[in-house]
């Protein structure tokens, strides 16, 4: 080979070299920050902007309007969050500099707001702020599991994940078994939500504990699941587009929310949130404060304002999903009787009797169980 | 010197802004991918560069399915381009008269829209109630209880759709530019009219079919958003791979590993094409005995 040529390629080798020399030292999101927690204190009034990310058709149109009004603030209000792995992945890699990317409050569920708190991303509440968020809160989401003093969360909706049914197609689906049945042959799709859908088919297998559940009872319904999959039984693993295939009536029966069924309803009114025989995953969205938050006082100026029940009752009646406020349902019988009435919003005892929190794989496997059910996702 | 300055220094000076943007926007993040696919761990065990080769054979055999379903979609969607595409061009391009501006805005007009509701409206276009699975319900084609949404016809069909431009407007290009005079000469050497289109016309617009194979099939290997809203998990392809990977587990060091293998291999594909097509085998046989 000529001389230009051999020239060229060393170059080539010599710059591969030297940068693969150069990157191999710099870091790949490692990790999570280490140091003590720190706690997000509030330095007097709140002022200025906030920006706050959440999932989407989870507010009503008035409630950031009302609230920049009252409290003076400007609110930049997101919803970018679809999914609690896709927000993590876009949020991390600053995360780990200690940087929100402009948010002083991010919504997400349990397990996520968990481990965020565990790679030390999360700042805990300054309790003194939030006096509303302490007096309001439903007893029964206290002391959860994952933060049991409510240190570092506070729940902005509660919410079931069952089955949601379009009545008229599929009359007969009242369990997640019956999602397996071959009349509904390449109708039927489940959750990405890894630990709402592998609970639910591992309690419709007799498991009723499955937050003590072993690896093998994880896998085993993940198993399960790729059956129905590869036979074209189960059409999807989605978010939340599987609202969309509903509303066509490309899909009829599906693990869905509770919330998203009444929205459903403008577009069909047969659709409906069915409780699964044995039982639905009930689970919180929180409000969370990361690390290097710009403006907490406003957050906490934020939380106050939601969990004051007249202000709820607004977000609850657009909702539909399980309010975390005490005080919202006399508001609601004197202005919406009907909803007051909702098992949706104000879940009985008895509604939610064979319902579990929703648990999270057993820490050792979990990264062996979410391949697995990524497997799933794109039949690898 | 100014003489000098004039013949030496102003081409690379011109150059200058388009090599820095290839540096930093491509070069740089290549060569920084190329480092990830070397690491190893996750997470929560803190990620390490460790010349983990490892990482290419195993995302190459966990996902060779997904590789070849890539591969087949791909090249299924750019035949049909072909197809769809040549006669329309053709038309466009003569037979067209005053209606020509017309029909080229008709091709682009889509392009107005974003690419991710154009897919997302074919959804509804394939919806089991829709009309299309209808009407091929009706004549026999599919039986009563089989659809078309989550299928392989209606990936393919996506890709198809969505790429059609990029195969209409290069040979549309290469085909405006003949010399009509080529083919009043070949009529006037006693060739039909068929004989005049294989021996004038194909040849030249050559270069436009060759462009357009290559705008369509490039982009369709690594497609996602189709394989999303049109199929099922059975269909699919390497580009949803890599998107799981870098958004749900955070395997990105497979996630880069993936992204390179499919890269190598778009690169032989396209060099073997380039052998067949660029040699005179197909067109210059027929030449060579006249």
């Amino acid at each position: 080979m000529g001389s230009r040529t051999s020239k060229r390629l060393i170059t080539a080798l010599a710059m591969l070299v030297a940068s693969l020399a150069l990157a191999a030292c710099s870091d790949l999101g490692a990790g999570g920050l280490d140091g003590p927690v720190q706690t997000a204190q509030a330095n007097g009034k709140a002022t200025g902007d906030i920006t706050i990310s959440n999932w989407p058709a989870y507010i009503d149109k008035n409630t950031v309007p009302e609230f920049e009004e009252e409290s003076g603030l400007s609110v930049e209000y997101i919803e970018d969050v679809n999914d609690n792995n896709e927000i993590f992945s876009k949020l991390q890699p600053t995360l780990a500099n200690g940087d929100p990317a402009g948010r002083s409050m991010v919504v997400v569920t349990d397990w996520m707001a968990k481990k965020m708190y565990d790679l030390g991303y999360l700042q805990n509440f300054d309790k003194n702020a939030i006096p509303e968020v302490n007096k309001n809160m439903l007893p029964s989401l206290q002391h959860p599991s994952f933060d049991p003093e409510r240190q570092f969360s506070a729940p902005w909706q509660s919410g079931m994940t069952g089955l949601v049914v379009n009545t008229a197609e599929a009359p007969d689906v009242k369990s997640i078994n019956d999602l397996f049945d071959p009349q509904y042959h390449g109708r039927v799709t489940v959750l990405s939500e890894m630990r709402d859908t592998v609970p639910l088919v591992m309690k419709a297998s007799g498991i009723e504990d499955p937050s003590k559940a072993p690896a093998e009872d994880w896998l085993a319904a993940i198993d399960k699941l790729s059956g129905a999959i590869e036979s074209g039984q189960i059409v999807g693993v989605v978010g939340n587009s599987y609202i969309n295939d509903m509303a066509r009536g490309d899909v009829v029966a599906a693990i869905g929310w509770s919330g998203d069924a009444v929205q459903l309803q403008a577009d069909n009114p047969d659709i409906q949130f069915v409780m699964p025989e044995q039982g639905c995953i009930i689970w919180s969205d929180n409000m969370v404060i990361p690390v290097g938050a710009p403006n907490p006082e406003a957050a906490y100026a934020f939380m106050n304002y939601v969990y004051t029940p007249q202000n709820q009752a607004q977000i609850a009646i657009y909702n539909n999903y399980t309010t975390p406020v005490t005080g919202v349902k006399p508001i609601l019988e004197k202005t919406d009787p009907e909803l007051a009435k909702s098992q949706l919003i104000f879940p009985s005892e008895k509604y939610q009797e064979n319902c579990s929190p929703q648990p999270d794989p057993p820490k050792l496997q979990t990264a062996e169980i979410e391949r697995a059910f990524e497997a799933l996702q794109t039949g690898g | 010197m100014k003489a000098w300055a004039q013949k030496r220094g102003i081409p690379y000076f011109l150059l200058l802004p388009g090599l820095a943007w290839l540096t930093i926007f491509f070069v740089l993040p290549m060569i920084f991918m190329f480092t990830v696919s070397l690491y190893e761990g996750s997470l929560d065990t803190t990620y390490e560069f460790t010349w983990h080769w490892a990482n290419y054979s195993d995302a190459l055999s966990q996902f060779d399915t997904q590789f070849v379903r890539s591969f087949l979609y791909a090249g299924i969607a750019t035949m049909l381009c072909l197809l769809i595409a040549y006669p329309l061009s053709y038309a466009i391009a003569f037979k067209a008269g005053r209606w020509q501006s017309v029909l080229l805005l008709a091709v682009i007009a889509p392009f107005f829209t974003t690419y991710l509701i154009r897919t997302y409206a074919w959804q509804t276009i394939l919806s089991n109630d829709g009309v299309v699975v209808d009407f091929f319900q009706s004549i026999g084609i599919l039986n009563s209880d089989q659809y078309l949404l989550k299928t392989p016809a209606a990936v393919i069909a996506g890709l198809t759709y969505n790429f059609l431009p990029f195969m209409i407007l290069p040979i549309y290009a290469s085909l405006e530019q003949m010399d009509q005079r080529l083919i009043e000469a070949a009529r006037d050497l006693y060739s039909s009219s068929r004989t005049a289109f294989l021996k004038v016309t194909l040849p030249i617009s050559a270069p436009g079919v060759f462009a357009g194979v290559l705008l369509t099939f490039i982009p369709a290997v690594g497609d996602y958003v189709n394989a999303s809203f049109l199929g099922s998990s059975q269909q699919a392809m390497i580009g949803n791979v890599i998107q799981g990977a870098f958004l749900r587990t955070k395997d990105y060091q497979i996630a880069s590993a993936l992204s390179f293998i499919l890269m190598a291999m778009i690169v032989v594909a396209v060099f073997v094409y380039i052998r067949f097509a660029g040699s005179e085998s197909l067109m210059g046989d027929e030449e060579a005995t006249t």
